[in-house]
């Protein structure tokens, strides 16, 4: 790419047009994965739960899905599919202990969950040969070429688009589910538990669902996220990955799941493609956060504004 | 055997730091039921400041070690104006009632307190950004020798410092008056306030010696070190967290049992199971605790949440 010629202007305008096209694709896809991962937080947040431990579903995620396409030669979407179940086997099995202790203590013990998944796949070590060497997860080094896209000649604006409608399609379902009877119980039970429970809601049900529910959609993203950059290891699920999740879901609001992807677009979308504040983004990022949510606790698209707007809608459809 | 006791007394030895680092953690829960999040991200910005005035102006150890505290206790206070003031609105409920469960505002301290050790965090690189950094050291080359047993005087120091620290702190908010109001505040913030006691600043004031406890205990930590990386803020949260959960989080004493429980379990995973596992250990301990029934049952967490 350095060896392109140069017009007297600067760059030769086709390759420019060409590689901005393709940061935008990449971008893109990363902010459609990085929304899973934050509507996986926000399904908790409705239930009244913060979770610090997405991340190990994520990762979780990102190596099933990746061992079921290299090693097992499935097809992307079977593979996705079996890291969806991974991932909401393994949040419905540590939702069993956790989801009965209190807020604080339930966010701990995710976030010491995360950390003893990291280690765990830190030391994970299981290769098979293949024609160009072994393939598999190599501990520490982490797990390499998960070329799946590559070999089926899937181009990152075709991945771009099958990413788009992944998320659409978990957007409307969720957005379908706030109308029945399981979207109510699960806002009742973030509202107030106890209430909910008078009501005959069966709050530790609809708490272990939420939890299944958002490990599979953390694990989704983790799939998608491990065939995009082919190359996966653990130190990439730490915490951060995981708090950032809550926070954009925070920040977007919990009004309605889009709430989530307008912290995305915020953050990375505008903070951190732009470059507007380089080194110092965290600074500007984490100060307008904690600042935005002494006046907004639940985030820009709050339930309040949600239903203002969805009135005003509703008005507008019967004039 | 020999070997055992060793791994034992190193493994205590460690806890005391662990318990330092956990006292001003506890502390802040005890006083808001909030826990604070960027608590460890305050400890490393006052150790980068110090660790900045020492590689810049070739300050001396004590102003180093002034300058930490005086930072963190500032710090603290910025953290405290913007994530955990005007919680009295809401966390004036009696003792016993949810204030741990599944209540908003909850939630929101903790994202905000998480916010905040972001950009701390961030501003501390944005300092120094090398990822090793000088830190004046008060380490002891020579170690003491007690039969078969290898004693780092230094570390001994420190765990000694810990204990005094901790025992003192439990001694006094028992004992004196200032100890009780703040006990009382912490306790039923409408009572307290109908008998005169001014709750808010009582709040202030408890949440500025917890951050400048841990501007101390950053100083104490990283001048055996020699050196300060920017995996000091996680590490501290994470540390003291255990130490502090163990002992029953806002318990003043339990700090130092769940610090010196936490060496011992790391002393003795690193040895079975090397670095790894000594990681591994830490959290599981953590988590074994913190979803063990009888942990549930006792309802240790709200029952000890006042020291004393």
């Amino acid at each position: 790419m350095a060896a392109q010629p140069r017009t007297v202007s600067g760059h030769s305008s086709a390759w420019v047009n060409e590689a901005v096209g393709q940061h935008l694709i990449g971008l893109s896809s990363d902010m459609a994965i990085m929304s899973l991962l934050a509507l996986s937080a926000y399904v908790l947040l409705l239930v009244g739960r913060v979770s610090f431990g997405q991340q190990a579903f994520f990762g979780l995620g990102a190596y099933a899905s990746g061992v079921l396409s290299v090693m097992f030669h499935a097809p992307l979407l079977l593979a996705l599919g079996f890291g969806m179940a991974f991932g909401a086997l393994c949040s419905w099995l540590l939702a069993m202990p956790t989801m009965p202790l209190s807020g604080l203590q339930y966010a701990v013990a995710t976030l010491a969950f995360g950390e003893m998944a990291r280690i765990v796949l830190s030391g994970w070590q299981w290769q098979v040969l293949s024609p160009d060497g072994p393939v598999g997860p190599a501990g520490i080094e982490g797990f390499r070429d998960i070329r799946w896209l590559l070999e089926h000649d899937i181009t990152p604006a075709h991945f771009l688009g099958m990413t788009l409608a992944i998320l659409a399609l978990v957007l409307v379902v969720l957005m379908r589910t706030e109308r029945t009877r399981l979207g109510v119980a699960l806002r009742m039970t973030g509202q107030d538990d106890t209430l909910a429970a008078t009501q005959g809601i069966d709050v530790s049900q609809v708490r272990l669902f939420a939890a299944a529910v958002a490990g599979a959609l953390a694990a989704l993203g983790g799939g998608l996220y491990a065939h995009r950059t082919t190359y996966i290891e653990p130190a990439l699920f730490d915490p951060m990955l995981g708090v950032h999740a809550v926070g954009y879901a925070l920040l977007g609001g919990l009004g309605t799941a889009l709430g989530p992807l307008v912290g995305v677009i915020f953050d990375l979308g505008l903070l951190d493609a732009t470059h507007l504040f380089s080194g110092w983004r965290m600074v500007v990022f984490g100060g307008l956060l904690a600042l935005f949510l002494r006046w907004r606790p639940r985030g820009l698209l709050d339930e309040q504004l949600v239903h203002r707007l969805s009135q005003i809608l509703n008005w507008k459809a019967r004039a | 055997m020999m070997d055992l006791l060793q791994l034992v007394v190193d493994g205590l030895i460690d806890g005391g730091a662990y318990a330092l680092i956990g006292l001003g953690l506890s502390l802040t829960f005890g006083s808001l039921r909030r826990l604070n999040l960027a608590y460890g991200a305050t400890a490393m910005l006052a150790a980068y400041l110090g660790a900045w005035l020492y590689a810049t102006q070739q300050a001396p150890a004590w102003l180093v070690a002034v300058t930490m505290i005086v930072a963190a206790t500032l710090i603290g206070w910025y953290v405290e104006r913007l994530c955990f003031a005007g919680i009295g609105q809401d966390a004036t409920q009696a003792r016993g009632a949810p204030v741990a469960g599944a209540d908003g505002r909850e939630v929101v301290a903790l994202a905000s307190s998480f916010a905040i050790w972001m950009q701390l965090e961030q501003l501390a690189v944005n300092l120094l950004p090398r990822h090793l950094n000088a830190f004046p050291s008060l380490a002891v080359a020579q170690d003491w020798q007690l039969g078969e047993l290898m004693i780092r005087p230094d570390r001994l120091g420190l765990a000694v410092m810990a204990a005094a620290l901790t025992l003192g702190l439990a001694a006094w908010l028992e004992r004196s008056r200032m100890g009780l109001s703040w006990r009382a505040s912490a306790d039923h913030r409408i009572a307290a306030h109908l008998v005169g006691m001014p709750v808010e600043r009582l709040q202030t004031l408890g949440f500025a010696a917890a951050c400048a406890l841990s501007g101390l205990a950053a100083f104490s930590i990283l001048s055996l070190d020699g050196q300060v990386t920017p995996m000091f803020g996680m590490w501290a949260l994470l540390k003291g967290l255990v130490a502090a959960m163990l002992g029953g989080l806002g318990s003043v004493r339990g700090v130092l049992w769940g610090g010196l429980l936490l060496g011992l379990v790391e002393s003795l995973a690193q040895a079975s199971f090397g670095a790894q596992g000594r990681e591994f250990a830490s959290y599981a301990l953590l988590f074994v605790v913190l979803v063990a029934p009888w942990q549930r049952s006792r309802e240790r967490f709200l029952a000890t949440a006042v020291p004393g």
